[in-house]
């Protein structure tokens, strides 16, 4: 009898009733530390389009000219807010979340280079590529048509009937080779992999 | 405005029904709207009901890219909705095709080709609290007088 009193009692305090008719969840506010859309920083954009270049999305970012600056534009719709722009930017132009805190506490970086890939079976030794590339044309301006060069400081030449590439690492992604290749055996892939500094104690 | 329409503007807009349909999503959307039901986000808390059927529901949730399956069929699922409805985008999948939008892809985004579309919400996936935002803006004001907009 007693016990029921109790719950009778309790269930007509005021501040039980208004719980039980009124509650409602806390306000639902994104977290500070939520990595949404990324906004720009104030830092001057270089153009150097290396967020357009790691970006997953098809269409997200655009790294647009205006009058007299560059300017980073995202696009929703788009942007899956992966964050990758914003950690591979050189000048930090774009923030979002705490990415750029994380990056320079952990000393994070990336590190990109241009891969060249020839396809033995689709190549027939054109050497439409080692003639047409800039930098050959730069390092051996001997390099002509038939692709041969006496020359090692080429990225590429043609030798024992067969595309050799020397050195890769001087290659500015241009992709004027891919362009130029009759059958498309060339291929230029902009690699990434991501660098760990270790701190300086 | 008569005293009937107030009645049904109150209603409807505490208590709105909410369908889903995923036409070819990774399910990364349609795990955040399960999580809008859920205790943290509590969808139910607003009025907002979810049905499996769509001929129960006012608000139509869309996500993923169209497939070549759903083309006709998403129209007919639609016809199926009693008015007054409204569909919402769930996701960059059904605005753009988000990662999927590339050549060679078995898709047909964006979804305003085969239903229109009242309110699109943008992320990969987007938040719940977004999805929750969507809804309980949009459908007040969509079904505010219908019966006198249709005079």
């Amino acid at each position: 009898m007693n016990s029921i009193i109790w719950y009778l009692r309790e269930f007509l305090r005021v501040e039980w009733l208004q719980k039980f008719f009124f509650a409602k969840t806390a306000p639902l506010v994104s977290p500070q530390y939520f990595k949404d859309y990324p906004t720009t920083t104030g830092n001057e954009c270089t153009g150097c389009c290396t967020c357009m270049m790691i970006c997953p999305a098809p269409g997200a970012i655009e790294v647009l000219r205006r009058r007299d600056h560059w300017d980073p534009v995202i696009h929703k719709g788009h942007c899956i807010r992966c964050g990758l722009c914003v950690e591979v930017c050189p000048e930090d132009v774009l923030q979002s979340g705490r990415v750029l805190d994380v990056q320079r506490r952990d000393g994070t970086s990336f590190r990109s280079w241009y891969h060249l890939a020839v396809d033995d079976a689709l190549c027939m030794r054109c050497g439409n590529c080692c003639v047409s590339c800039p930098v050959n044309r730069q390092e051996d301006p001997q390099l002509a048509s038939t692709g041969t060069s006496s020359n090692d400081e080429v990225i590429m030449k043609i030798e024992d009937g067969r595309v050799r590439v020397i050195h890769e690492e001087k290659c500015t992604g241009c992709k004027t080779c891919e362009t130029n290749c009759p059958n498309s055996a060339i291929r230029v892939a902009r690699m990434v992999q991501g660098v760990h500094t270790e701190e300086k104690a | 405005m008569s005293i009937l329409q107030e009645i049904k503007n109150r209603v409807r807009s505490k208590s709105i029904h909410v369908t889903f349909v995923d036409v070819g999503s990774c399910n990364g959307c349609d795990i955040e709207v399960l999580a809008c039901l859920a205790p943290r986000y509590d969808i139910e808390q607003y009025g907002i009901y979810v049905h499996n059927n769509p001929r129960e529901a006012d608000v139509l949730l869309v996500m993923g890219a169209i497939t070549p399956q759903w083309t006709d069929k998403l129209r007919d699922l639609w016809d199926k909705i009693p008015e007054p409805k409204a569909a919402i985008a769930v996701g960059n999948c059904p605005i753009s095709g988000c990662v999927f939008a590339r050549r060679h892809m078995y898709i047909e985004p964006p979804v305003e080709k085969y239903i229109p579309i009242a309110a699109q919400v943008p992320g990969c996936p987007p938040r719940p609290t977004e999805i929750l935002n969507a809804i309980l803006s949009l459908a007040p004001t969509l079904f505010k007088d219908y019966e006198e907009k249709q005079r």
